[in-house]
């Protein structure tokens, strides 16, 4: 047995049946961010990076990390001389309000009135999908870190995007990998899916279901329950899960929505009596909700950094947020994945010796990086960052004041190992700017 | 046939009726009286929540971490935002009475923008939500929160408050009759002022019962004001502008049919509310309880 394996028996074993401080640090990386400018002695131009996450609507518990320590990243980086040793950046920041228009309204505005070189966002992948529409008509680069979507690198692919989360099928894909091998183990036969009602819930339910219905054929969706974002009471739909009497429950449920659903379910006895195994618990959830959340949980995670505290760039990036914002500052799994992009953004202006866009793209094509997930690959049919997800059993720690994921039972479900579809099948899917 | 799953549906979908009417019965009976379409009703709703939790957080602080402390954290938010009630009334509402609804609509909107920047900056990004650390109990071979017995039985005791202030107080008539013709109850030398003073600040306050009771249920965050006041909408077009029997009775409509909708076809549950709502303004345009003299 490989160890990966006696990992996913452990963690399955486990299971059981049983806006201020964006103000602030923004005047602050600011101030930071022009200092060096001055500074640089062949001083190149400015290179203007717009950032397009919400600081309000469903996401905005999310990103709040991210719109504080970016700044501060950037501050890094131009105290290394910027990109390419000269070329200074500086962060021109928007409020998306996880709204489409808005999205769309605001990159607009960043290309066109403010001129920015490069885009990174957004969180929502409906609002991803809308922006890619204007960073591909004016060929603007594009950072994707947290909307996850596997249109965005598929259906609505553009040379211009470059994605740096581990997308809804790799994610989904990690879920029923786990959830197979807990079905198998526990005899489960019937589920029940809760999910938000847009872009991402569906994808990623459809993930979920394809995938299991390959590996898990006799494990049967006797219920789907579809929320709108932002749902507030969700009595009425946790009395109706435990009406059916599946004997697990999948959910794809993100942002405050999901936080509101566990807050209303541990009290209401869910998980008492249903196994939720698979639901996004970033760092985000594990410190917000570090009293309610059951522990033994099976969750999911997008980039925990208690994952790789081993590698050099979390590391530094860990001592630098928690010098920053206080010694509970670890950087969330959004953040990490951001920092990446940034990291991305340096290195693939070194390989190309230009900050130029086309330039860019063209050496970040296949290539590899360095990253706080270790040295991953761009997957050359749709600039999707080769990542794992992780799935892990939350559990309290000695060292951190808020639950991780048990490091002796958590998986890291590589992207090879749910990569879907092939690069033939998205060549196929990426007809629409063909 | 095991009618408990049906049983505990019509319970979750009278919890969220209580829910709505709690907070819809501030904003009818202000429309009702005043003529005014208070859109930032359910912001005031979600600033009193933050009110709320940040002096049950302070008297936990002071005398020890205990439930109970969540009475005196209402009854404290309840009179901070009467009085907010009270000065927003004065200083702009009281502005808006001869304007028409277009531009009270605006005004009110410019509140939801400027109340939520001050949530923004006052409590951060975060969600706030008491934890009473209840457990659950079982009912029907089902587990269920017993908190969502406080929500409907505060729910019924504020319908029979009202239903009591309303038809026995003297002050209770003259806001019914002030529903019914200003002009005649101006005559007989009631000072309307005063009167639309003290209804602004009583549906203030009743939103802001509803925030403090919600507090443990439900977490207030930026952006859910925005999408309940649409279903508190709904619920007072359902029973008609002004009046709390309407209000009481389409809440009930609205939560039941949400909840059972959800069992038997979940995607079209939000739907199903707005089909009524439709129905309602077709054949009977001032709701199933509202008059066509208000009409």
């Amino acid at each position: 047995m490989t160890t990966k394996e006696k990992q996913w028996d452990a963690l399955i074993d486990q299971l059981k049946l049983s806006r201020r401080d964006f103000v602030f640090s923004g005047l602050a990386a600011g101030a930071l961010t022009l200092a060096p400018r001055f500074a640089s002695a062949q001083a190149g131009a400015t290179y203007k990076l717009g950032v397009l996450l919400p600081s309000t609507g469903v996401g905005a518990n999310y990103m709040a990390h991210c719109i504080k320590g970016l700044p501060l990243a950037v501050a890094a980086l131009n105290k290394r001389g910027g990109l390419l040793g000269k070329h200074q950046v500086q962060i021109v920041y928007r409020d998306t309000e996880t709204k489409p228009d808005v999205g769309s309204r605001e990159a607009k505005s960043l290309i066109l009135n403010d001129k920015v070189n490069a885009i990174f966002g957004t969180y929502s992948s409906a609002v991803a999908l809308a922006v890619q529409e204007i960073i591909h008509e004016h060929k603007v680069l594009h950072f994707a870190a947290t909307s996850n979507s596997s249109k965005i690198t598929q259906e609505n692919y553009t040379p211009y995007t470059y994605q740096f989360c581990p997308d809804s099928n790799m994610q989904s894909g990690a879920v029923w990998l786990a959830v197979s091998k807990m079905a198998k183990k526990n005899n489960w036969k019937t589920f029940v899916s809760i999910a938000q009602d847009y872009e991402w819930g569906r994808d990623t339910h459809k993930g979920f279901t394809t995938g299991l219905a390959k590996v898990a054929p006799k494990v049967k969706e006797i219920r789907q329950l579809w929320f709108k974002l932002g749902e507030t009471d969700f009595t009425s739909y946790i009395t109706a899960i435990m009406a059916a009497k599946p004997d697990f429950l999948y959910g794809a449920i993100a942002g405050k929505d999901g936080e509101t659903f566990m807050q209303q379910a541990g009290p209401m006895g869910l998980f008492k009596r249903v196994p939720f195994p698979g639901n996004l618990i970033t760092v985000t959830e594990l410190k917000a909700q570090r009293k309610t959340l059951p522990r033994g949980m099976i969750g999911l995670a997008r980039c925990p950094f208690f994952a790789h505290l081993k590698e050099p760039i979390m590391q530094e990036y860990i001592k630098r947020d928690r010098a920053a914002f206080g010694p509970e500052g670890y950087p969330d799994d959004w953040a990490c994945m951001y920092y990446d992009a940034l990291g991305g953004l340096e290195q693939g202006a070194k390989k190309a010796g230009s900050i130029g866009t086309e330039a860019i793209i063209k050496v970040l094509k296949g290539a590899t990086i360095d990253t706080c997930r270790g040295k991953r690959a761009f997957r050359d049919c749709s600039n999707q960052l080769e990542v794992p997800s992780y799935v892990g059993e939350v559990w309290d720690s000695p060292d951190y004041p808020f639950p991780i994921f048990k490091p002796d039972t958590m998986v890291l479900a590589e992207a090879k190992e749910v990569w879907t579809p092939t690069c033939e099948e998205v060549e196929k899917l990426k007809k629409k700017r063909a | 046939m095991d009618i408990g799953p049906y049983v505990l549906q019509l319970f979750s979908g009278l919890s969220r009726a209580m829910v709505l009417f709690l907070l819809s019965a501030g904003l009818s009976l202000i429309f009702g009286v005043m003529n005014i379409l208070n859109f930032a009703h359910a912001t005031l709703w979600l600033l009193s929540g933050y009110v709320t939790f940040s002096i049950f957080t302070f008297l936990s602080e002071q005398f020890g971490a205990s439930p109970w402390l969540l009475l005196p954290a209402i009854v404290g938010a309840v009179s901070v935002m009467m009085l907010v009630g009270l000065a927003l009334e004065r200083f702009l509402i009281r502005r808006t009475y001869e304007r028409e609804l277009p531009e009270q609509l605006l005004l009110t909107f410019a509140l939801v923008l400027i109340l939520g920047d001050a949530i923004k900056l006052i409590w951060g990004l975060e969600n706030r939500r008491i934890n009473l650390g209840v457990e659950p109990v079982e009912m029907l071979d089902t587990l269920i929160n017993p908190y969502h017995f406080v929500i409907v039985g505060t729910g019924v005791a504020v319908a029979a408050g009202l239903w009591y202030f309303l038809h026995r107080t003297r002050f209770g008539k003259i806001v019914r009759a002030a529903v019914y013709s200003r002009s005649m109850v101006s005559a007989l030398g009631i000072p309307i002022p005063m009167i639309y003073a003290m209804v602004f600040a009583l549906g203030v306050g009743l939103a802001a019962l509803a925030g403090g009771v919600f507090l443990p249920l439900l977490p207030m965050a930026l952006g859910v004001d925005l999408d309940i006041i649409v279903q508190c909408f709904a619920v007072v077009v359902i029973g008609g502008f002004g009046s709390m029997l309407g209000t009481f009775v389409a809440s009930i409509i609205v939560g039941v049919v949400y909840a059972f909708s959800i069992l038997f076809w979940p995607d079209g549950a939000l739907a199903m509310i707005f089909l009524i709502v439709i129905a309602v303004l077709i054949w009977r345009p001032w709701g199933l309880f509202g008059t066509e003299l208000r009409y």
